[in-house]
């Protein structure tokens, strides 16, 4: 048996804190797909993956929050049961709902150019309401664009058909996903480091 | 839950790669045969697959009960009509076998993760990428797929904790919120500790990979996946307008 001596490349400690952060964030949004809310009116079932994605703008940044989002897809796509409902795989990239996975990263670097602007992180409790709520609306925006777009071409069937059944029912939920997100960088509970 | 189950099927042989490759080039057979003829012929293949994996098919109608109905409401909506008959069953066709199409590529997810251990898959990702972008890439994952129960746990016992207090009667926004904080807080506890711990155990770029392996049963995964490709490629060409 041979052995190889190579030198070790260390990785820098900056890049092994964001890489530790960006898998955190990356496997709370998987868990959050499998938490599942009932809306009170429609009662249909939502999970709280959007809310991860939110999260990881926020307190992650844009390069890093991107990072975890890739994470993510990348995650499920090789098998992490990560995906809403417990599923996935690379099919899921290309089945019904894979336009909302794909939209995730682009989702995630919204909110983080929008919370944090392009220089350094700012502290996200401080940042206006108003900078906080526009952010999270252009990227449900992308997010359902996306999701919807690719339910219609994957599934066969009307742009019509596709907001009815993939994101109408879901549009409310979002509203209180992101006022989740606003109380949660308000209060108190969590600092970010 | 879809998870890893130790065996030595042929599925369990195959590297992960090799999988990762039949199950794109299967998607892409898939997309380009979605007629009843096509989705028949692939029905078969995906049920020898399944049993190549040792993967019974009501382990994954099991595994994706959830997802059903989801799956049955895009021909139910698309098939009805505003108006006397109001149901116009031939519109149903298209989306019913596009939904059958998503069926049989999560059939096969679920073979790839009941045969694919977190390391290989791991590796897999830190192959296919070169250079650090890979490296990094292959890490996270690897971390993820680790992370994924701890934080699970977590959150379980989140919302165990606020149903014994009556938390579950609170309004919507506020069981969400809760939930959201406490998994939240936890994670970036973790984080620390975790950076911490990388650093110790000297986290490097160039660390000793698993051993790949190329043996009989990767070759005929290539074939398959290279025929499939073939196949979809026969009919997707010529409507390109390229060839023929």
């Amino acid at each position: 048996m041979s052995t190889a001596t190579e030198d070790v490349d260390l990785v820098g400690e900056e890049i092994a804190a964001n890489i530790a952060r960006a898998a955190l964030f990356a496997a709370l949004t998987g868990v959050f797909a499998y938490v599942s809310f009932q809306l009170p009116v429609t009662s249909v079932p939502f999970t709280l993956q959007v809310l991860g994605v939110f999260l990881a703008g926020v307190f992650l940044g844009p390069v890093w929050g991107v990072a975890s989002m890739v994470l993510y897809v990348v995650a499920g796509a090789v098998g992490a049961p990560v995906f809403a409902y417990g599923s996935a795989g690379l099919g899921s990239l290309f089945g019904q709902w894979g336009g909302y996975l794909w939209s995730y990263p682009l989702a995630a670097g919204i909110v983080g150019i929008g919370v944090h602007g392009r220089g350094e992180l700012a502290d996200p409790g401080h940042v206006g309401l108003g900078r906080l709520v526009g952010a999270m609306a252009a990227a449900t925006l992308v997010i359902y664009a996306f999701g919807t777009l690719g339910y219609a071409i994957v599934g066969d069937v009307s742009l019509v058909t596709a907001l009815v059944a993939a994101a109408l029912p879901f549009v409310p939920a979002e509203a209180i996903k992101a006022a989740a997100t606003v109380a949660i960088v308000r209060s108190d509970a969590v600092t970010a480091r | 839950m879809l998870t890893y189950e130790p065996g030595d099927s042929v599925g369990h042989r195959v590297g992960a790669r090799s999988k990762l490759l039949l199950q794109a080039a299967f998607a892409g057979a898939a997309f380009a045969h979605t007629d009843p003829v096509g989705l028949a012929a692939l029905t078969g293949l995906a049920l020898a697959l399944l049993a190549l994996a040792a993967t019974p098919p009501r382990a994954v109608f099991a595994e994706y009960r959830g997802v059903l109905p989801f799956l049955a409401a895009a021909p139910a909506i698309e098939s009805f009509r505003l108006g006397a008959p109001w149901v116009d069953p031939a519109a149903a066709v298209g989306p019913a076998l596009a939904a059958y199409r998503t069926l049989l590529l999560l059939a096969l997810v679920a073979a790839y993760v009941r045969t694919t251990p977190v390391r290989e898959s791991e590796a897999a990702v830190a192959r296919l990428v070169p250079g650090k972008p890979g490296r990094l890439l292959g890490l996270g994952v690897g971390l993820v797929f680790r992370l994924l129960p701890v934080l699970q746990a977590d959150l379980a016992r989140t919302r165990e904790a606020m149903a014994v207090r009556l938390g579950d009667r609170r309004p919507l926004r506020e069981r969400i919120r809760l939930v959201a904080t406490a998994g939240l807080t936890r994670a970036l506890s973790r984080t620390d500790r975790l950076a911490v711990a990388l650093r110790a155990r000297c986290l490097s770029w160039n660390p000793t990979p698993p051993e790949a392996t190329f043996g009989r049963a990767d070759a005929l995964a290539l074939l398959l996946a290279v025929a499939l490709l073939a196949w979809a490629a026969w009919d997707v060409w010529p409507a390109l307008g390229v060839g023929g």
